[in-house]
């Protein structure tokens, strides 16, 4: 059966034992199985209850300075081996025994509400934590839309749009550098906005096209479209 | 080369007795700062006019071409121009910082920051904090800035109302100018279109003015009058907080064309 250990600043307080069809309660009373004396703990904070899958779950009781599995304020989160909870100051350390069979949770791991309720931020330790688990999940979304041009023709692979704002054009200062005797220093761009991508003219005589039409100022780029200056020819993709 | 028409006001409101927001509007240099203050006793005052002041001296510096230091953490992804706003940001916050933790009386202070630069034939929009910079194209309204409150950031994640969260926490800000020695603004940057406009405000306006309200007062009247107009529908609804407001409008964007496109517009060809 898989221990969880708990710690108070790296110091190993005590060891508990998980085991199928038992549920552990955690909280200051006494009346819980694992009790941390402490003010920002709740009456009732947590408990690690058996799931289907033959795993275990650790489930927050609507406490009022929340659950944390690995830095992430959870509600319900099933455990793998060597999650650290966090609750309060306290740490809990979840973990299977050399040899003993697992259950195969790695894929089935699913997206989980991570703050549902009134919280009271009391710590500085506690909003920085908040503010790292909104951060991560805000870099997620970016990460989410990241487009990509596919090169159909004039140039081979892809390029990446990660940055704010790519410049194509004739400039070897260009981004994406296309040739041409009509090809503008700079023809357009492709600009990273909160809503979205948009591509934009920029100068010279080839204007860019998007699914055929000719773009004289800006378009919201939709994913599949087919962009096209001068020889090159890509497909707008977006990667998450 | 962008040329714009732009307008700036600043109200205290219905219900406050100080004003702790603070705006910029520099035709010459085309930078437009809206700041919102925090923190008691005229501290957020203090706060949002040093971060309005630290970026326009530093810009100053910029836009006159005298030395300034190169950039030690440059963004190798963003240009050149989003590196020197973000710069000015940088500096800003270290001031209020700095400011903060020297004077018992500022202690905890910060503010936000939103601004448009204009470069050339593009814009750079840079935010720290909740004031929204909004760019309207026809009959379209979008955010250019990120929110950095914590509802807005769960709304972004599709949590929506289904979220309980405590007032007090509904509007409290992830990131602040001042609050620790760095900052991490979010940037847009892009190409400039005669007829964009651009409305820059802090959330004594959002907070009682939805988009599409903006939208429809800024497209038929011109900068001044609009801004007029949107404090007066702020304060009518209430103007429970100061209320602070830009409109930029782009009048004509002149283009470094090449030879050719140049030679042909004169042909009448293009």
């Amino acid at each position: 059966m898989p221990i969880l250990q708990l710690q108070f600043k790296d110091k190993i307080i005590s060891k508990y034992r998980v085991e199928k069809g038992k549920s552990i309660k955690i909280g200051r009373r006494d009346s819980n199985d694992i009790v941390i004396e402490n003010v920002s703990v709740s009456g009732r904070h947590a408990k690690v209850e058996s799931a289907d899958n033959g795993g275990f779950m650790i489930v927050d009781l609507n406490s009022t300075n929340g659950t944390f599995v690995n830095d992430k304020m959870i509600t319900t989160h099933q455990l793998r081996h060597g999650d650290v909870i966090s609750i309060g100051k306290h740490r809990l350390i979840f973990g299977y025994v050399k040899g003993e069979a697992r259950p195969d949770i790695e894929e089935k791991q699913e997206e989980e509400g991570w703050m549902e309720k009134t919280m009271v931020l009391d710590t500085e330790e506690h909003r920085e934590m908040l503010a790292k688990t909104a951060d991560e999940l805000r870099a997620k979304i970016t990460v989410d839309k990241v487009g990509i041009l596919s090169y159909l023709s004039g140039a081979e692979g892809e390029f990446p749009l990660t940055k704010k704002l790519v410049k194509i054009g004739k400039d070897p200062s260009n981004d994406i550098v296309v040739g041409g005797l009509t090809m503008g220093k700079v023809a357009a761009t492709i600009s990273m906005m909160p809503t979205g991508y948009q591509l934009s003219y920029v100068g010279g005589m080839s204007k860019p096209k998007v699914n055929d039409s000719t773009v004289k100022e800006s378009v919201k780029l939709e994913e599949f479209d087919t962009i096209s200056i001068g020889s090159l020819k890509a497909k707008f993709i977006l990667k998450g | 080369m962008v040329v714009v028409e732009s307008a700036g006001i600043t109200d205290v409101g219905c219900k406050r007795t100080g004003n702790e927001d603070s705006l910029l509007v520099d035709d010459r240099m085309g930078l437009y700062i809206v700041a919102d203050g925090m923190g008691g006793h005229q501290a957020g005052e203090v706060a949002s006019r040093v971060v309005v002041e630290t970026m326009k001296s530093y810009m100053e510096r910029f836009a006159d071409g005298s030395e300034v230091e190169e950039l030690e953490d440059e963004d190798l992804d963003l240009t050149q121009e989003a590196n020197r706003l973000l710069a000015s940001i940088r500096l800003a916050n270290s001031s209020v910082y700095s400011i903060s933790q020297s004077k018992e009386s500022c202690r905890g202070m910060g503010s936000t920051v939103s601004a448009v630069w204009f470069t050339g034939d593009s814009f750079v929009a840079a935010n720290v904090g909740d004031s929204p910079i909004y760019l309207i194209q026809g009959e379209s309204i979008e955010m250019l800035s990120v929110p950095h409150t914590v509802i807005a950031e769960q709304a972004a994640m599709g949590n929506g109302d289904a979220v309980k969260i405590d007032e007090k926490f509904r509007h409290m800000l992830t990131r602040g100018m001042g609050v620790l020695d760095t900052v991490d603004a979010d940037i847009c940057e892009n190409q400039c279109f005669k007829g964009n406009t651009f409305v820059i405000c802090s959330d004594g306006l959002s907070d009682k003015l939805s988009p599409p309200e903006i939208l429809a007062v800024v497209k038929d009247e011109k900068p001044d009058k609009a801004c007029a107009r949107l404090v007066d529908m702020a304060k009518e609804r209430g103007g429970d907080d100061n209320i602070t407001v830009i409109v930029i409008r782009v009048k004509n964007v002149r283009r470094d064309s090449g030879f050719l496109s140049t030679l042909f517009k004169k042909l009448g060809w293009s």
